[in-house]
């Protein structure tokens, strides 16, 4: 009698999760954040979020150099962003400071800063659309390639971040489910022969 | 509810470690035969519970299931949390390994207060008081989960009232789907395996 209580005490809880399972698959908000951040001529902008996309909103934002020591530090707006002038040129460590614990990272390598640098200054000459044509040296014609290519690849980048940061797959919840189980199996085996 | 890998310092590390090490070592002496498959049912219960989401303004909250944990586990609930949030720890990226520890008793010590203070009463033959204790126990076990959080982020220069104020409002509508839970779960087992709720006053069923 207390044994077919038992089995059916579990599969109703078996049928909870399963439904659990197929309600998670909605618009699941893992509450974990992540901070993106990319360089882009002198300036470089940060992107916050929590993975499941909602933005974090006013969340404190600072960044240190290679050596730990704080440069500036600020808050992000209403779409999650923060954008800064590069402060120097040297490794930098974004940190984010959700609220509740929440907390992530970004390093933007120093090769980075100096990849992007030159862009600065080729700005204003290559702004003049017309008379520029006639003559443009082999390094003018690398940095605007470069430019552009910025421009045009920062949506896939972004792309890759965002898939970087999926929410649990179903194998994963399943996966852990089973090692429970599993640990479970292991736990009353043992129990089983320091019985006998 | 988990804390993130990096915001507390090692001491506090240290300290959640230390305590939840000495709540696992009590939950697995007083882990016997029956109680085996009970921990796994409700470990996975709780792994799961925390991919179910209330958004909630700049954030989003998820439900715990410690009360309910604490409640029909007693001490065995620090095995039990401890695994599931290892396993959300390595397979979601959720809190942390190293945090494992804090986490655990931010987690599991709610759920033994929970068993302590409403065990006996869900147990008792008046229908009423025992489910008011089921969501009281569900209620409360998040909220002083809250109280924790709010504790252990002290040391991170994250002024208490703040961080309490802000845990607690967020987890509102999660302290009252967990008392419903709690509720029902207790509903369902009076009804059909009451021994189950007796825990170690129940030894005699």
């Amino acid at each position: 009698m207390e044994k077919r209580y038992n089995t059916r005490f579990s599969f109703i809880i078996l049928f909870l999760t399963a439904i659990i399972l197929i309600a998670s698959n909605g618009p699941a908000l893992a509450h974990k954040v992540i901070i993106f951040a990319w360089v882009e001529g002198d300036t470089v902008f940060t992107e916050s979020k929590f993975s499941g996309g909602k933005k974090a909103i006013n969340a404190p934002v600072v960044i240190f150099d290679k050596d730990g020591k704080k440069l500036l530090e600020g808050k992000t707006d209403n779409k999650g962003e923060f954008s800064f002038k590069i402060p120097k040129v040297t490794d930098l460590k974004i940190v984010l400071n959700a609220a509740m614990g929440h907390k992530a990272e970004w390093m933007i390598p120093e090769s980075e800063i100096r990849e992007a640098g030159p862009i600065v200054e080729k700005k204003s000459a290559a702004e003049p659309s017309g008379p520029i044509s006639v003559g443009l040296s082999k390094e003018e014609v690398q940095k605007i390639v470069e430019d552009s290519l910025d421009k045009k690849l920062r949506p896939i980048v972004r792309m890759m971040t965002e898939s970087k940061n999926t929410k649990p797959s179903l194998t994963e919840i399943i996966g852990g489910i089973g090692y429970i189980f599993g640990l479970m199996g292991v736990a009353l085996y043992f129990k089983n022969r320091s019985k006998k | 509810m988990h804390i993130s890998e990096g915001v507390l310092s090692a001491p506090v590390l240290v300290t959640g470690a230390a305590l939840a090490a000495a709540g696992v070592s009590v939950g697995l002496k007083k882990m016997d035969y029956e109680k085996i498959p009970q921990a796994a049912v409700l470990s996975a219960a709780f792994f799961v519970a925390s991919l179910i989401h209330v958004p909630m303004g700049p954030s989003s909250v998820h439900l715990v299931l410690n009360g309910i944990n604490g409640l029909l586990l007693g001490w065995v609930c620090f095995p039990s949390i401890l695994i599931a949030l290892t396993l959300q720890a390595i397979l979601f990226q959720f809190g942390g390994i190293t945090v494992l520890g804090v986490n655990t008793v931010t987690m599991a010590l709610p759920g033994l207060i929970g068993y302590y203070l409403f065990g006996r009463l869900i147990k008792g033959e008046n229908r009423f008081i025992s489910l008011a204790a089921a969501f009281a126990c569900g209620f409360f076990s998040v909220l002083l989960s809250g109280i924790l959080v709010a504790g252990a982020l002290l040391s991170t220069g994250e002024s208490f009232t703040t961080a309490a104020k802000l845990i607690l409002l967020a987890h509102l509508p999660v302290m009252i789907i967990e008392g419903i839970i709690t509720l029902f779960c207790v509903a369902f087992l009076r009804k059909v395996k009451p021994e189950l709720l007796g825990g170690v006053y129940g030894k005699a069923l």
